[in-house]
């Protein structure tokens, strides 16, 4: 029993590591083309950094990017590194995964007799990630991020954009070589440069994807599904249930419409989209991925503001379809 | 004083290539081994081969690299890691190829649902797949319609609690991960032992009315022959 078990969960794990890293590999692909077209990254220090226009034009930044959470990650991450506002660079962290043509596309595809689900689900991305965006941008940078990606943000970001307590070059601390880059005009890396970055990124997300698609595939195989839908239609327990299987099931956002659509009968239309809306934002295989980005504190607030929003949104919806 | 060059087993190019090319390889052989079928829904097969030839291209790159003229950078603990770790991962992979269990899986899940909001094209009863059955008796609920058409179905024994097993397929939207089951309840022969949970059949036979366990009627296959057949190719339906 408990051996057929494990065969189904190692069969799980290579389904969702074999579907996740073409589109990690995209991802990468994309922040490597980032790079190499727009070196310096100058383009990203001019975004927004208005507390609501950064995370709209960050999620309108979606639309460039026909990818799912998997291949988010190392594009928000070089946005971040590059010095982008970081409420730009959160606002496309966590709607671009539902804001963009083939997620769009494949919700259509699967719900075409629920036009309310096709503006609801995009809206409610923008309102979740603007939420989060504003959580997070009330922490630290220094206490948010991961220390790496915060070196290499400093890098980029005018020395005044940093406190002086912050600062670890420039008046206090280290000499001022990091000051003074943003300055000088940016020179494209070399292509094997370019070449060795990329490969390293994407070997280092995949070993983090491993692991994620591990938990994701044992938490699949030994929790049953059929209780976390038994509660159907009651409104609250119901977006409840569907949020934590959203959370447990960890496929892309770019087919999670038509999983939805498996079950969209016996659930609340706020449940339904509530599965939709979180999915994307945080999910079991994501967790190490955005370990990448966010220390531990990052973490849990994202998690908890995504349950949160999504848990309003739910109930709002519940109370007008139902 | 001039760099001094690592020698070649420690350049971190090698290893980049190494580690690169194993996961290359994962993709590009799941792709030839079939196992794919048994995993993805068959619109991402060919994603999946085309990243596995793109990392194939970037390692390669990197092995040229690593033999280049240019100056070498030594691996460091951490390529290390990722190496051995890609190393073992690849190697688990290309060795235990996946062997779920489709009757533990479906035992799990909640059933599908979807139902067929009109149908446009019916095919005659006896070309219909078991999923088409399942799709046409909730889009038609009256069951007298189909008693006594013709069937000609495949799928595995799925255990059911509380009634006899059913034949049942799995459908996948994405990945194995999202699998949701869809059977026929089966009036079994009598005195035919029971066949084991996962074992595939061939079904002919006719649609008959059996009691439902709720009470009333309900559709059920009668079958005129059982074959027992290996696991087909393409086991999972869209």
């Amino acid at each position: 029993m408990i051996l057929t078990r494990l065969a189904t969960a190692w069969a799980l794990f290579q389904g969702l590591l074999i579907e996740a890293l073409p589109f990690l590999l995209i991802g990468v692909l994309i922040s490597a083309g980032a790079r190499w077209f727009a070196p310096g990254g100058r383009w990203l220090r001019r975004l927004p950094s208005h507390p609501l226009l950064g995370p709209l034009t960050g999620a309108a930044l979606g639309f460039a990017l026909p990818a799912c959470e998997c291949g988010n990650v190392p594009v928000a991450r070089r946005m971040l590194s590059g010095g982008a506002p970081l409420g730009a660079g959160l606002g496309f962290l966590f709607a671009a995964p539902v804001l963009n043509p083939i997620v769009i596309a494949s919700t259509w595809a699967a719900f075409p007799d629920q036009p309310w689900l096709l503006l609801a689900r995009p809206l409610g991305a923008v309102l979740v990630a603007v939420a989060l965006a504003l959580l997070l941008g009330l922490v630290p940078e220094a206490l948010l991020l991961q220390a790496d990606l915060l070196a290499e943000r400093r890098l980029h970001q005018p020395l005044a954009a940093v406190g002086l307590l912050e600062r670890s070059s420039g008046l206090v601390g280290a000499p001022p070589a990091s000051a003074l880059s943003a300055e000088v005009a940016p020179v494209r890396p070399p292509l094997a440069e370019l070449m060795k970055h990329a490969s390293q990124e994407f070997l280092y997300l995949a070993l983090l994807l491993v692991m994620g698609s591990v938990i994701a595939a044992l938490v699949q195989s030994f929790v049953p599904r059929s209780w976390l839908l038994a509660v159907g239609g009651a409104p609250t327990l119901s977006i409840l249930a569907l949020m934590l299987l959203a959370l447990v099931v960890s496929v892309c956002s770019s087919v999670d419409a038509f999983l939805a659509l498996s079950f969209a009968a016996q659930v609340t239309p706020g449940a339904l989209l509530a599965f939709l809306l979180l999915g994307p934002v945080i999910d079991l295989k994501l967790v190490s991925l955005l370990g990448l980005l966010f220390r531990p504190r990052g973490l849990v607030l994202t998690t908890a503001g995504a349950a949160l929003m999504v848990l309003l949104i739910g109930q709002w919806v519940n109370l007008w379809r139902l | 004083m001039a760099p001094v060059t690592p020698p070649l087993l420690q350049r971190a190019a090698l290893w980049r290539a190494a580690s690169l090319g194993l996961w290359a390889l994962v993709m590009l052989y799941s792709s030839v081994d079939g196992r794919l079928d048994l995993l993805l829904r068959a619109v991402f097969h060919p994603l999946v081969a085309l990243a596995g030839l793109l990392l194939l291209l970037v390692a390669l790159l990197q092995l040229r690299l690593a033999f280049g003229p240019g100056r070498q950078e030594r691996g460091d603990r951490r390529q290390a890691r990722t190496l051995l770790l890609t190393a073992a991962i690849a190697l688990l992979v290309l060795l235990l190829p996946p062997a779920p269990s489709f009757a533990d899986l479906a035992g799990q899940r909640p059933r599908d649902e979807t139902a067929e909001s009109e149908l446009s094209f019916v095919l005659p009863p006896a070309q219909r797949s078991l999923t088409d059955w399942v799709r046409l008796l909730r889009s038609q609920p009256d069951p007298k319609l189909f008693a006594g058409d013709p069937v000609r179905i495949s799928g595995f024994v799925l255990p059911m609690e509380g009634e006899p097993p059913q034949l049942a397929r799995l459908l996948v939207r994405c990945c194995l991960a999202d699998a949701s089951p869809v059977g026929l309840p089966v009036h079994w022969p009598a005195g035919q032992a029971p066949f084991p949970a996962d074992q595939w059949l061939a079904i002919d036979g006719v649609m008959g009315l059996g009691p439902a366990p709720g009470g009333g009627e309900r559709l059920e296959v009668v079958p005129s022959r059982i074959r027992p057949i290996p696991r087909p190719a393409r086991p999972l339906e869209p």
